[in-house]
C-alpha cells in the first residue's frame, strides 16, 4: 500500500525507499490554472469543474465508490447528473475533435459510476467544527439543495424552506419521471439533508412568511426560489381552454395528473421544458405530437440524445415557424396559426435570427396547445428589497441576503445552479466568519506512463441502451435509459484521452533532434520562439516559428495532445515528462 | 473569363455534374473539381434497381465515361469523403486526413435512405438502395434469395417490388402510412394501389407495423404488432430519402431538414452553394423552403447553382410537371421522372 503521509511505499513483502515517492506539489501559479484549463476542455467546460478524467480513469480501474464520491465533491448529485445534465463537458470533450472520432459519454460514465457503487459505498464529507451560525436557504432546487449542503459542511446551522410539499425544485416537478426516477432523486436528496440540514416545506416566504422575519431570525438567508413565472406566448387565443403553459403542465403530470391532451398536440417552444412536455404528452395518449420551433434544430437547447428519443417517440419537429394565432370555438382549442419564418445573419452570438416572412401565415388543426417559452423569476412575489441586491455575476448578495441559481442567472440548467450556488455558500461562509476556509488549487504529481494503449483512440463510442415503445408508454414512470453495465462502463472509460496528464519537454535535455515531431499524429509539437502571457499571467498561444535560428524550444502543445505517449517513447534523451495535472480544492 | 478560381462540388450526381458543366463551359481556366465518396463516375441511380435485378448492366448504368472528365478538364476525386466544411479557411476535410482549399463551393451531396427512428434497433436486419456502393454489397445475395420482405413503400420501393416479383421471389411488402414519399397519398389512392397489387403474387400488409425483428441474414423472422410472422432471406427498407448533410453540421452554414438556401441557391455562408436534393430551396411564391428529390429538379438546380456561383441571379423555379405512375395511380408531379424511359 501506498501511504503519502509517511513517505513510502509499505507492501506486505517489501518497503521501498523514500526516493520512489511521488513528488506532489500544491500550486496557485495563473500560469498552472491557464494550463489545466487548456489541457483538460470538459472539466474546464464543466461550471462545477468536475475531475472528469479523474473519475473516468477510476472507472475503468473499477474503483466506482471512488468516481462516486470524486463526482461528488464537484457537483452534489451524481446520480442525478449521470441522467439529466446538459452536458457541456461533452461538447468540449478533445475526442470530439475534427479529426479525434466522437466526444467520450462523460455523462453515462457519470451516471455508470453511481449504479455501479457498492451497496455498501461510504459518503466523503470533510466536516468542519459547528460554528453558532444559523442560515436560511430559500428553495429546495438544486441550487438551494447545493448551497445547504456546503454551508452545512462549514458548520452552519441551516433550514430550508420550500414552498411545494417536495423538495427537488425542477427535478422533481419539472424533469419527469421517466428520465430521472424519483427514488434515486430522493436517495440523493437525503444524502445532503441527513447532515443536519432542517427542511419546511409546503410554506413559501413572501406569501406564509416574510423575508424580514427570516433576516431577523438567522445570520444569513440564502434566496434559491429559481424561475418560476412562465413566459407568455402574448398572441390572441392565449388564454382557451386546453392551452397550457410547459411549467403548469409539467408540475401537473409529474404529481401524477393528466391533464387534457387529446390526440393532436403542438408544443411550443425548443427547450428542455418543451421536448418534455411533448414527450409527456405521448404517454397521456396523443398520437400526433409536434414541437414547433423558430429557427431550426441546429438551435434547440437541448442535447442531441435528447432530440433522438423524441424523434423515436414519433415526435415531429417542425422548424421555421412561430405561432400568431391560438383558434378556438370560444371555449376551446381547435387549431394555431403559424407564421413561417426564415434564418438570417446577426452580428451577435449565436449570428442567426429568425425573421418572420409576411403573409406566410397557415393554420393547423389541434386538440390542445402546450407553450414552453421559458421562465423567469419572481423577485416581486418574494419582497421587493431583492431588486437592492448587488450583482456579482451568478451570484447576488447585499447584506445578510444573498441569491443564487436561476433566481440570479435566469433559466440555466442543473450545473450551472449548482456550481454558482457552490460559489455562493463560500461567499456565505467567509462573510459569517470573517476570512475565506477553502481555496481551489493546482495539485500537480509526477505520472510515469501514459496510462493507455494508443488501441484506445480507435474504440467507438458506447451508446445508452433504452427501453422500447411498448414499455414507455406501459408506465409513463417507467426510466427510458437503462444505463450501462460494468463491461460497457469498461470500455467506454478506456475512450478517455486522460487530459489530465501534462506532457512536457524538458528544453534543457532536449537535443532537438525533433524525433518526437516525426512521431506526432496531431500538430501537437511545436517549434516556438516566444510564449506570451496573458494579461491574468496565464501563457497565451504559442508563437511558432520553422526557422531553426529563431527556436527557443520544441514545446508540446497539450491543447492538441491526445496523450498518445508515442513522444515519450521515441525520444532519445527521455526528456519529456507527464504530470498529472487536479483542480483541487483545499483547507487555506 | 477567365480565373484564378478553384471550384469544388461535393457530390457526383445529376446536381453536381450540371454545375460542374456549366463552371467549366463559362470559366475555361479555373480549377473544377468533383468529390464523390463512391467509386463509380456519374451514374444514373434510378436504373440501381434494375442493376440489382439484372437487366440493367454496369455500361448502362453510367452517365458518364471517366475519359469524359479529363476530357472536359474536370478533376473527379471518387472514393474520397468529405468530413468536414471550414468556411473561414475555405478547406475541405477528407476522412483520408487530406485538406483541399476552394475559392467557391457547391454542395450537391444527394440525399440517402431515411431510416425511421423507430426502425433504428433493427438497423442490423435492414437493407437499402441508394447507392451503387450499397447494392454491390448485397447484389449477390438478392440472385439466392427466395423470399424478400418489403418495409415501407415510396416510389423506388414500389418499382423494385414489380421487379423482384417478375423474378420470381415471394416478396411480402408491409406498407408504413407514412412511407409514400415524396408524396403523401390519400385513403381512395391507398386503396387503389393496394388493389393494383392484389392482381400480382405479392403479399400486402396494410395497417401494421413491425414488432421485431430476428435471427440473421437468409434467415429473418418478422413479427408485425397484428401478430403475422414471416420469414424473409432479405429485408429492405423504402422509406424515403433525406439529405445528405451530417458533414456541414457545425460548420456555420445553416441546415435545417436539408442545406437551407434562398432562391438563388445560395446558402448562409457566402460563396457556398447548394444544389439537388441535399438543398432546402426558399421558394418565394409559397414562402416557405422545401426539398425536392428527383433527377430533372437536381439538373436544373446544378445549372442554376453554377450560375449564380459566376454572378448571375437566377431565381430557382421547378421543372415542368409530368405525369407519373405509381401502382395504377396518376401522379403530377415535378420531382420524379422515369429515367428508364429516356
Ligand atoms: C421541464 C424542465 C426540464 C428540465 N430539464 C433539465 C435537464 O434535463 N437538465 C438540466 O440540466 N436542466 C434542466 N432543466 C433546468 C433545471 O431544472 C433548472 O435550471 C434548475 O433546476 C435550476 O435550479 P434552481 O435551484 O436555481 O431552481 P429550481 O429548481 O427552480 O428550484 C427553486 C425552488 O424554489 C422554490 N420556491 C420558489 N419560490 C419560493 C418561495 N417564494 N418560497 C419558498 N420556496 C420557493 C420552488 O418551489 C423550487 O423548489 C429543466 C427545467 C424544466 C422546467
Ligand atoms: C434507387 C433510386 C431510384 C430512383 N429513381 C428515380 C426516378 O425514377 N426518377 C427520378 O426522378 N428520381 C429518381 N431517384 C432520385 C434521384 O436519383 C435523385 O433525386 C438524384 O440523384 C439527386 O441528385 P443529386 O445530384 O442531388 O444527388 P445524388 O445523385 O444523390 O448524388 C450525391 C453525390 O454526393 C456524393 N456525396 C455525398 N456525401 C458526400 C461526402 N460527404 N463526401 C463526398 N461525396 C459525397 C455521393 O457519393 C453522390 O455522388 C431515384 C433514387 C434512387 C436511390
Ligand atoms: S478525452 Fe477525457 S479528459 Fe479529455 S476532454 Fe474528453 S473526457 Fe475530458
Ligand atoms: S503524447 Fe506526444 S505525440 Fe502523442 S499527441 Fe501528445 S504530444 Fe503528440
Amino acid at each position: 500500500m501506498y501511504s503519502k503521509e509517511e513517505g513510502f511505499f509499505k507492501d506486505k513483502k517489501k518497503t521501498y525507499s523514500v526516493q520512489s515517492v511521488k513528488r506532489i506539489v500544491y500550486s496557485t501559479d495563473a500560469r498552472d490554472f491557464g494550463q489545466a484549463a487548456r489541457s483538460v476542455p470538459c472539466q474546464e467546460a464543466c461550471p462545477a469543474k468536475t475531475n472528469i478524467p479523474g473519475y473516468i480513469r477510476c472507472i475503468h480501474d473499477k474503483r466506482y465508490g471512488r468516481a462516486y464520491e470524486l463526482n461528488r465533491m464537484a457537483n452534489i448529485l451524481p446520480g442525478v447528473l449521470g441522467r439529466i445534465c446538459s452536458r457541456p463537458c461533452e461538447a468540449a470533450c478533445r475526442h470530439g475533435e475534427p479529426d479525434n472520432g466522437t466526444s467520450v459519454g462523460i455523462c453515462h460514465l457519470k451516471r455508470a459510476c453511481a449504479d455501479l457503487k457498492p451497496a455498501s459505498h461510504k459518503i466523503i464529507e470533510g466536516l468542519y467544527s459547528p460554528t453558532d451560525k444559523k442560515v436560511a436557504v430559500i428553495g429546495s432546487g438544486p441550487a438551494g439543495l447545493a448551497a445547504a449542503h456546503d454551508l452545512s459542511v462549514f458548520g452552519h446551522k441551516v433550514m430550508i424552506y420550500e414552498g411545494q410539499e417536495k423538495p427537488g425544485g425542477m427535478l422533481m416537478y419539472g424533469i419527469p419521471e421517466f428520465r430521472l426516477p424519483r427514488d434515486l432523486l430522493m436517495l440523493e436528496i437525503n444524502n445532503i439533508l441527513r447532515m443536519g440540514i432542517q427542511i419546511t416545506t409546503g410554506k413559501k416566504i413572501g406569501t406564509d412568511i416574510a423575508l424580514k422575519d427570516l433576516e431577523k431570525e438567522y445570520d444569513a438567508v440564502v434566496v434559491a426560489t429559481g424561475c418560476v413565472i412562465p413566459r407568455k406566448l402574448g398572441i390572441e387565443g392565449e388564454d382557451l381552454e386546453n392551452v397550457h403553459n410547459g411549467l403548469e403542465f409539467m408540475a401537473a403530470v409529474n404529481e401524477g395528473q393528466a391533464p387534457y391532451v387529446g390526440k393532436k398536440v403542438a408544443v411550443i417552444g425548443a427547450g428542455f421544458t418543451a421536448v418534455d412536455c411533448a414527450r409527456s404528452a405521448v404517454r397521456l395518449g396523443a398520437s400526433d405530437v409536434s414541437l414547433n420551433i423558430r429557427k431550426t434544430q441546429e438551435y434547440m437547447r437541448i442535447d442531441e440524445s435528447e432530440k433522438h428519443e423524441a424523434a423515436f417517440e414519433g415526435i415531429l419537429t417542425n422548424s421555421l415557424i412561430q405561432p400568431s394565432r391560438i383558434i378556438g370555438d370560444g371555449k376551446k382549442v381547435t387549431g394555431i396559426e403559424f407564421v413561417r419564418t426564415r434564418m438570417e445573419k446577426t452580428d451577435t452570438p449565436p449570428f442567426r435570427t429568425s425573421v418572420l416572412i409576411k403573409d406566410s401565415q397557415f393554420t393547423v388543426q389541434v386538440d390542445s396547445v402546450i407553450a414552453a417559452l421559458g421562465q423567469g423569476p419572481d423577485a416581486d412575489g418574494i419582497s421587493r428589497d431583492l431588486k437592492k441586491l448587488k450583482s456579482l455575476g451568478d451570484l447576488a448578495w447585499k447584506g445578510k441576503v444573498f441569491a443564487t441559481g436561476d433566481f440570479v442567472t435566469g433559466s440555466t440548467d442543473v450545473i450551472t445552479a449548482i456550481a454558482g450556488a457552490r460559489k455562493c455558500a463560500r461567499l456565505v461562509d467567509e462573510k459569517l466568519i470573517g476570512e475565506k476556509r477553502r481555496q481551489t488549487v493546482v495539485r500537480l504529481e509526477d505520472h510515469k506512463t501514459t496510462d493507455r494503449p494508443r488501441a484506445y483512440d480507435f474504440i467507438s463510442r458506447r451508446e445508452m441502451n433504452t427501453i422500447d415503445m411498448e414499455k414507455r408508454l406501459e408506465n409513463p414512470a417507467n426510466e427510458v435509459e437503462t444505463g450501462f453495465d460494468e463491461t460497457r462502463a469498461f470500455e467506454e472509460s478506456k475512450r478517455c484521452y486522460l487530459c489530465n496528464l501534462k506532457y512536457e519537454i524538458d528544453p534543457l535535455a532536449c537535443i532537438y533532434c525533433s524525433a518526437c515531431i516525426d512521431v506526432a499524429p496531431k500538430d501537437c509539437i511545436k517549434m516556438i520562439r516566444n510564449i506570451p502571457l496573458n494579461d491574468d499571467g496565464s501563457y497565451g498561444d504559442y508563437e511558432e516559428t520553422s526557422d531553426w535560428n529563431d527556436v527557443v524550444s520544441i514545446t508540446i502543445e497539450n491543447a492538441a495532445c491526445i496523450r498518445c505517449g508515442q513522444c515519450l517513447a521515441v525520444c532519445p534523451m527521455d526528456c519529456i515528462s507527464v504530470t498529472k495535472t487536479e483542480l483541487i480544492e483545499i483547507d487555506i | 473569363m477567365s480565373s484564378q478560381d478553384h471550384y469544388v462540388i461535393i457530390g457526383n450526381g445529376p446536381a453536381g455534374n450540371h454545375a460542374a458543366a456549366v463552371l467549366r463551359k463559362k470559366d475555361k481556366e479555373a480549377r473544377v473539381s468533383i468529390i464523390s465518396d463512391e467509386c463509380i463516375p456519374y451514374y444514373y441511380k434510378p436504373k440501381l434497381t434494375g442493376f440489382i435485378t439484372g437487366s440493367v448492366p454496369r455500361e448502362d448504368l453510367l452517365v458518364l465515361s471517366l475519359e469524359s472528365y479529363a476530357r472536359e478538364n474536370i478533376r473527379v476525386r471518387l472514393g474520397q469523403k468529405v468530413e468536414r466544411v471550414d468556411v473561414d479557411s475555405k478547406t475541405l476535410h477528407f476522412s483520408h486526413m487530406e485538406k483541399i482549399q476552394y475559392t467557391k463551393l457547391v454542395i450537391a451531396s444527394g440525399s440517402d435512405s431515411r431510416m425511421l427512428p423507430s426502425m433504428e434497433p433493427y438497423e442490423w436486419a435492414l437493407k437499402f438502395v441508394t447507392s451503387y456502393t450499397d447494392v454491390m454489397e448485397y447484389k449477390d445475395q438478392i440472385k439466392n434469395a427466395q423470399e424478400i420482405f418489403i418495409f415501407g413503400g415510396d416510389f423506388v420501393g414500389f418499382k423494385f417490388l414489380r421487379m423482384l416479383d417478375a423474378m420470381g421471389k415471394k416478396v411480402s411488402i408491409l406498407i408504413y402510412p407514412h412511407a409514400f414519399w415524396p408524396y403523401n397519398l390519400s385513403d381512395e389512392m391507398l386503396d387503389q394501389v393496394v388493389a393494383n397489387l392484389s392482381k400480382t403474387r405479392v403479399q400486402v400488409i396494410v395497417k401494421d407495423d413491425i414488432k421485431d425483428i430476428k435471427g440473421s441474414p437468409g434467415a429473418y423472422r418478422i413479427k408485425t404488432c397484428n401478430g403475422i410472422e414471416k420469414k424473409a432471406d432479405l429485408i429492405f427498407s423504402f422509406n424515403g430519402m433525406t439529405p445528405n448533410i451530417d458533414f456541414i453540421k457545425g460548420s456555420g452554414i445553416d441546415y435545417d431538414h436539408g442545406i437551407l438556401v434562398d432562391e438563388y441557391l445560395k446558402t448562409t455562408v457566402d460563396d457556398v452553394y447548394a444544389c439537388g436534393s441535399c438543398a432546402q430551396i426558399y421558394n418565394p411564391a409559397i414562402k416557405a423552403y422545401t426539398v425536392t428529390i428527383g433527377w430533372p429538379n437536381a439538373v436544373n438546380q446544378g445549372e442554376v447553382a453554377a450560375l449564380n456561383l459566376l454572378g448571375d441571379h437566377k431565381v430557382i423555379t421547378s421543372v415542368g410537371r409530368k405525369y407519373f405512375d405509381l401502382e395504377g395511380v396518376k401522379i403530377k408531379t415535378t420531382w420524379w421522372k422515369n429515367i428508364e424511359d429516356e
